[in-house]
């Protein structure tokens, strides 16, 4: 067996990366995805706006790369679901609404519009979160939309003691490795929460809890809980990234995570080698096809700026020729080539570039 | 070390947060630096390539610790120089250090823990090259202080191993790689070690030697050029940065051999199941899993990747007093995972991960390279299964 050989090596592990790998993976291909760190998806909120088509958008091919995305994230222990043309509005910290497409169910239980109150719990030395303000905003919101929805704030110390201010990273990565501590936390949440059907918490449940454990805190509770993401990076967004990465590489995709690929060896239209900067020595992967999802990082990869991607997703230069034939775009960098806009279109473009790479490999090969 | 100490400030804050303030003068010492594991992961963490843990190491260089604790740290900078004292008469060295009434001094005097044994020390030379060389490639395997002082016959299976497989190999007489010597804030120490490595290697990179680790904490630093620490000096810096751009893991150069379909395979068939803890100093070396795939190719056998972090000893870390428990505590995930992997025994390439597994599991952990070259021998008389387990030297738990 090769090491460093593969018939797809994507590079990039946000959205569209981790989706072009488990479309590769699907099909029982080996993969690598490479990446220089935690991508999009660590860097959000762990829900995916609903944003407006893109040029190349088709709605039929949208909802079926979002299908699979979704399976994707119900396969890692984190499903996400949701609706691209019913979006609905999740709170934020700061009280705002954002209109969101897809969310994982903790995320979900924030938008219920089940006319139940619901009690925002604040932790003592979590400073980066303020269940008062948020509260507040929240009632103004509900009394100007003539809405009978009602918010209360309350705050709990934990007896733990995480310094201040504290960090949701301390608190999450606590929650992950101490079953005593996450028991602790549910008993001092109970009496804040007794009375409400609803508890909205910043997002500290956990880097890698999966839905199961979740769920299972939530009905030790007897009510639904509802994680708020806080400012980036955000537990729920590494949480995402964290269950899907560890997903792909139990299913057998090579992760070379930590290090960035300087430069990408293009010779006779095609794409030869793909060389990460490792301490000593660059380490040089090669695939059939390689899949570029590094949003705007990975432009100057190439030795010439990218004017648009042709159908296949592969880029082109500025006379319209295509760079190199087993290269294929996706994420930002689709979106700057060919208009995709957004969470779910840089899922679409993954999908895309994904499936070309899967059945063109090989065609071009010398 | 955030998970079990929540009060630490974690690598962003010690890192580049109080650099700026350390950088405009402002005091920040803070005790926290101590317990930085040196695992390097926070610099895989950055996605904009921030040397997090090198700004931690020098502001732990220049923390202020009390006496006790200063003078236990000099002696922990300098395994080579504990190695070479205790390998002039072995046997008293290791009846010494392992003397209860010893042990509880050491605690007392120098805040070294008495729960944990020391390795023991062990004189003796790998033998010399079997094939005499030839037009094969040459590498010469830095031997670090663990084979050197404690397994110097792992340093001759090394050597076996990549004979066996199209190198001709030799064991170099190196000096420490200076890891140990960061580790407890001696950035002096570790740049004269750097130097003396360079004088003893430079001329043999030069003629065309490859340097073989089989410790991926030397490996590491030999591979970031020592850290940079020559960096200011053109010369020695050049040749560190040299030295580095041709220096390889031994999985990474057996896995070499591997995809060119070099590797000697022919591997008895046994049954057993392994699990394999990847070092936090292989993960940031950037090569992939090499002995994964390499430990895989022997029929019958089962390996699990742990993946299941750091082992939480850290060299010498786990051997202070007041780290001890931290020490464990990081520990206990991979300690779970192995527990929960079934595995006939534990393979792992860093040494002080080796003594940290067993002590923390009581399982037999082993390098992986007595695992291939065993592989390499028929099963002994009537015990198939075990042959690697039964000769595979026992260890101290």
């Amino acid at each position: 067996m090769q090491s460093k050989s593969f018939d797809v090596v994507v590079v990039g592990s946000g959205f569209a990366g981790l989706t072009a790998a488990a479309i590769a993976k699907r099909q029982g291909l080996r993969v690598a995805l490479v990446s220089t760190g935690p991508g999009s998806i660590a860097l959000g909120p762990g829900w995916l706006k609903a944003e407006p088509f893109g040029p190349s958008s088709d709605a039929a091919e949208l909802s079926e790369a979002m299908a699979f995305f979704c399976e994707l994230t119900r396969q890692a222990g984190c499903p996400v679901a949701g609706d691209v043309a019913n979006p609905r509005p999740i709170p934020n910290y700061l009280g705002s609404c954002e209109s969101v497409a897809f969310a994982p169910q903790r995320l979900w239980n924030a938008a219920g519009d089940d006319k139940a109150s619901t009690v925002i719990v604040g932790i003592r030395g979590l400073s980066i979160f303020d269940e008062s303000f948020m509260a507040e905003r929240l009632n103004e919101r509900a009394k100007a939309a003539g809405s009978p929805d009602a918010y209360t704030a309350r705050q709990i110390a934990l007896r733990r003691d995480f310094g201040i201010p504290a960090t949701v990273l301390q608190i999450a990565t606590c929650f992950d490795r101490d079953a005593a501590f996450r028991a602790e936390l549910i008993e001092a949440l109970r009496p804040a929460a007794s009375g409400f059907r609803r508890i909205l918490l910043p997002g500290i449940l956990g880097l890698h809890s999966s839905d199961w454990l979740l769920a299972q805190l939530e009905a030790e509770l007897g009510c639904s809980i509802c994680e708020v993401p806080t400012l980036p990076p955000s537990i729920l967004g590494l949480r995402l990234f964290h269950r899907l990465q560890s997903y792909l590489h139990s299913s057998g995709v090579e992760v070379f995570s930590g290090f960035p690929v300087h430069s990408l060896q293009v010779g006779k239209e095609m794409c030869i080698g793909v060389d990460v900067t490792a301490p000593g020595h660059p380490l040089t992967l090669h695939g059939e096809s390689v899949v570029l999802a590094t949003g705007r990082r990975s432009v100057p990869l190439l030795a010439e700026p990218i004017a648009g991607c042709d159908p296949l997703m592969r880029p082109l230069d500025a006379t319209g020729a295509v760079m190199a034939q087993n290269l294929f775009l996706a994420g930002t960098l689709a979106h700057s080539a060919a208009g995709y806009r957004g969470d779910t279109m840089r899922i679409l473009s993954g999908y895309r570039a994904g499936t070309f790479a899967v059945t063109t490999r090989g065609a071009y090969a010398s | 070390m955030l998970g079990v100490n929540p009060q630490y400030p974690g690598p962003k804050r010690l890192g580049p947060e109080l650099e700026r303030l350390r950088r405009e003068g402002v005091p920040t010492d803070t005790e926290w630096l101590e317990y930085c594991l040196g695992c390097h992961r926070c610099d895989l963490a950055c996605p904009h390539q921030v040397g997090v843990s090198e700004m931690i190491a020098q502001a732990k260089a220049r923390h202020h610790k009390p006496l006790i604790r200063a003078l236990r740290d000099w002696w922990f900078a300098r395994p080579g120089l504990i190695g070479k004292l205790s390998t002039i008469l072995p046997a008293l060295s290791n009846f010494g250090l392992a003397m209860k009434p010893a042990r509880l001094a050491m605690s007392i005097f120098m805040r070294i823990t008495p729960l944990r044994s020391f390795p023991e020390y062990r004189w003796g030379k790998a033998q010399k090259p079997i094939s005499g060389g030839g037009d094969r490639p040459r590498v010469l395997l830095f031997p670090g202080c663990s084979i050197r002082y404690n397994e110097p016959e792992l340093g001759g299976k090394v050597v076996e191993l990549l004979e066996r497989n199209g190198f001709s190999a030799e064991v170099a007489e190196t000096e420490c790689c200076g890891v140990p010597a960061m580790a407890n804030g001696n950035s002096g120490v570790a740049q004269s070690l750097a130097r003396a490595n360079v004088k003893l290697l430079a001329a043999q990179v030069d003629a065309g030697v490859r340097i073989v680790t089989a410790c991926s904490s030397c490996g590491h630093r030999i591979k970031t050029a020592f850290g940079g620490v020559l960096d200011e000096d053109k010369a020695f810096g050049s040749a560190a940065r040299r030295i580095a751009a041709n220096t390889f893991d031994l999985a990474e150069l057996l896995m070499e051999q591997s995809d060119a379909g070099k590797l000697d395979t022919a591997f008895q068939p046994t049954n057993f199941r392994l699990a394999y803890h990847a070092p936090c100093h292989q993960k940031s070396q950037g090569i992939g899993r090499p002995w994964f795939h390499l430990l895989r190719q022997i029929p019958g056998v089962t390996v699990e990747d742990l993946d299941a972090g750091c082992c939480g000893i850290s060299g010498t870390f786990g051997f202070k007093q007041e780290k001890y428990n931290a020490s464990m505590a990081v520990g206990q995930q991979l300690f779970d995972g192995i527990r929960a992997a079934q595995a006939e025994f534990v393979t792992t390439e860093c040494a002080t991960c080796q003594m940290q597994i067993e002590h923390g599991t009581s399982m037999k952990t082993i390098h992986p390279a007595e695992i291939l070259l065993q592989a390499y021998r028929p099963a002994a008389k009537g015990a198939e299964s075990d042959s690697v387990l039964e000769e595979v030297p026992a260890r101290m738990c």
